[in-house]
């Protein structure tokens, strides 16, 4: 296979100008919306492997961070007419502050534990949001006024467009954090982490911090992410937007595509969004889609548990006969479970 | 007198208890490792030497007592602190990063001061040089790419110790460095804590293999039910009718 051959930057580059065009030349609004919410799911998923894949906490508590963005920024533009695709960058920055809190608290439990303790965040946010009708109007949701700039709306046939460069935008600087710390001694860090934690503190890293910063970092893209998606929709409520299938989709795009690695939660992302669209679409309000996800789960840890690029990367070695460098080698590690940029 | 012994005790251990439920692993013991030499601490299974590795660590919190290392305390640190403080240590069952390469299990001890070096992308080449030298100390240079779990038991140990030497510490604790090892890796560790020990490191290893005990440690400590019950010399010890009577059972008992 000559596929090893092609640079990173070829793919990369490739798969980006195509993202660049495509709602200049797909022009179906339909289209348009499920491009954004793939590139959404692809923020979700990379932002949750920071702490899910290259540090083996698995949260479940990520939508609590997703749903506080949303909030802050509905509003922040409702309450002071800030524009989202603005605040969502340093509002993110307020949900981050809040996660640095929480993880300090949660990552002292560890593997059910801890799964638990996410979950609880969740629910704890959505009944803050819930009761808090004098700033959040409780069950009615918040509704902003409809995407525009500077108090002119967009035309509804163009209206996907400016969510799909800011997604874009998103996603990019995701996957470049994602990037460099798979590449930093503080990514090495975080798979020392995984790997053996006890022994990890024992050589002198600074778990506890290390920790919390990723799962600060990695509450940062989903909060910004949150809050594009509350302008995209214009309407949030507590149920909608706290909800535990947001982290769990997450979890099952990661899982999908590729715990512990660069590529793995986009390319999650990019399979099971249009699904889930095109299932929808095709049976209707029906909850089959459900059932194909359950059926595409069972059949990845099957046979290929650690998700499509680890394995595709171990079939490719074994037909070439050759491997990767190390993460410390010109090319990043070709093991299964290495954080890696190729 | 005290002024005086205390200069020279890199590590000192002061009436330290530690209990699980009810019982008690290590029973006020006090001790402590001179600095420049190597020191054994040796007793019968269960007699408290992990534990106390344990605790000098800061893996467990002791229930009373001090510990002191370079006289500063260090007992309710974390082990991380204690590393950066200049301890080292090994595990009694090797534990390493198993799906790391054995370079990259080389770089994870070197600490990272400041955010830069955290962040900045990649290992500076004085770090893969040193990592390089270490593991070529240890005869496992050419496996620097080879995941850690690839190796063989023998090589996983010589792994372990060598990584400890990256995060440059002062006094290294060894548990069972030739637990399950060959005669041959053996003979070569000694080597290693020997020549280690010329060039200033302090060593505090627990080994069952009294052979290598006797001709490495220029002290031992014995410890039984948590207490020390002797030290001195190695022959000196080796010859304690306290110490025979720990590992061996009353002479009177035997010999009857």
């Amino acid at each position: 296979m000559s596929l090893r051959r092609i640079p990173a930057w070829v793919w990369v580059g490739g798969v980006l100008i195509a993202l660049f065009v495509f709602p200049l030349v797909q022009q179906s609004q339909y289209y348009q919306h499920v491009m954004v919410m793939t590139m959404m799911a692809a923020v979700l998923a990379s932002s949750w492997n920071i702490l899910g894949g290259y540090t083996g906490y698995t949260s479940l508590g990520h939508a609590a961070f997703f749903g506080l963005g949303g909030y802050l920024v509905a509003l922040a533009h409702n309450y002071f007419g800030w524009h989202p695709f603005i605040s969502s960058w340093f509002l993110g920055i307020i949900v981050m502050g809040v996660a640095l809190i929480l993880g300090w608290i949660a990552l002292r439990t560890h593997g059910s534990a801890f799964v638990v303790v996410t979950i609880a965040m969740v629910f704890i946010f959505r009944i803050v949001a819930l009761n808090l009708g004098s700033i959040t109007h409780g069950a009615q949701g918040l509704t902003q006024p409809r995407p525009g700039w500077g108090g002119v709306p967009w035309s509804p046939e163009l209206i996907k467009i400016p969510f799909h460069y800011i997604m874009l935008a998103l996603l990019c600087l995701t996957v470049f954090v994602s990037w460099r710390i798979s590449l930093s001694k503080f990514g090495l860090g975080l798979v020392a982490i995984r790997e053996d934690e006890g022994k990890a503190e024992a050589v002198g890293i600074d778990t506890m911090l290390y920790k919390v910063l990723a799962f600060g970092i990695s509450a940062y893209f989903v909060a910004v992410a949150g809050g594009i998606y509350s302008y995209f929709f214009t309407y949030i409520d507590p149920q909608f937007i706290f909800n535990i299938f947001t982290s769990v989709a997450m979890v099952l795009t990661a899982l999908l595509g590729g715990r512990g690695t660069l590529w793995g939660p986009v390319l999650g992302a990019f399979i099971m969004e249009p699904l889930e669209n095109w299932l929808v679409g095709t049976f209707g309000g029906t909850q089959i889609h459900l059932t194909v996800f359950g059926a595409i789960l069972l059949g990845v840890m099957l046979f290929m548990p650690q998700g499509i690029i680890p394995s595709l990367r171990e079939l490719l070695d074994r037909w070439t006969g050759s491997r990767g460098g190390g993460l410390l080698g010109r090319e990043p590690a070709a093991t299964e479970d290495t954080p890696s940029a190729s | 007198m005290l002024e005086e012994s205390s200069m020279t005790n890199m590590l000192q251990v002061e009436n330290i208890t530690k209990t699980f439920g009810g019982i008690l692993a290590v029973d006020g013991c006090s001790m402590a490792v001179q600095k420049g030499t190597i020191t054994g601490l040796i007793g019968p299974n269960g007699s408290g030497k992990t534990t106390l590795f344990n605790l000098i660590t800061g893996f467990y919190q002791p229930d009373s007592g001090q510990i002191h290392f370079d006289d500063r305390p260090i007992h309710g640190l974390l082990p991380s602190r204690i590393c950066h403080r200049g301890i080292g240590r090994t595990f009694q069952m090797t534990r390493l990063f198993w799906k790391l390469t054995v370079l990259e299990n080389m770089i994870v001890p070197v600490r990272q001061v400041g955010w830069r070096t955290l962040f900045s992308r990649g290992v500076k080449r004085h770090e893969e040089e040193r990592a390089l030298g270490f593991l070529d100390m240890v005869g496992l240079a050419g496996y620097r790419n080879e995941q850690a779990r690839k190796l063989s038991f023998g090589q996983q140990k010589l792994l372990e110790f060598a990584a400890i030497l990256m995060a440059d510490p002062d006094l290294i604790l060894l548990d069972e460095p030739a637990g399950g090892v060959n005669p041959v890796m053996i003979e070569k560790t000694m080597g290693f804590v020997d020549d280690l020990n010329r060039q200033g490191k302090t060593f505090l290893v627990v080994e069952h293999n009294m052979r290598l005990v006797m001709d490495l440690c220029q002290h031992v400590i014995v410890l039984d039910h948590g207490q020390k019950i002797g030290e001195g010399e190695p022959a000196v010890v080796q010859n304690d009718p306290i110490v025979l009577e720990a590992y061996l059972g009353t002479a009177n008992h035997a010999g009857a």
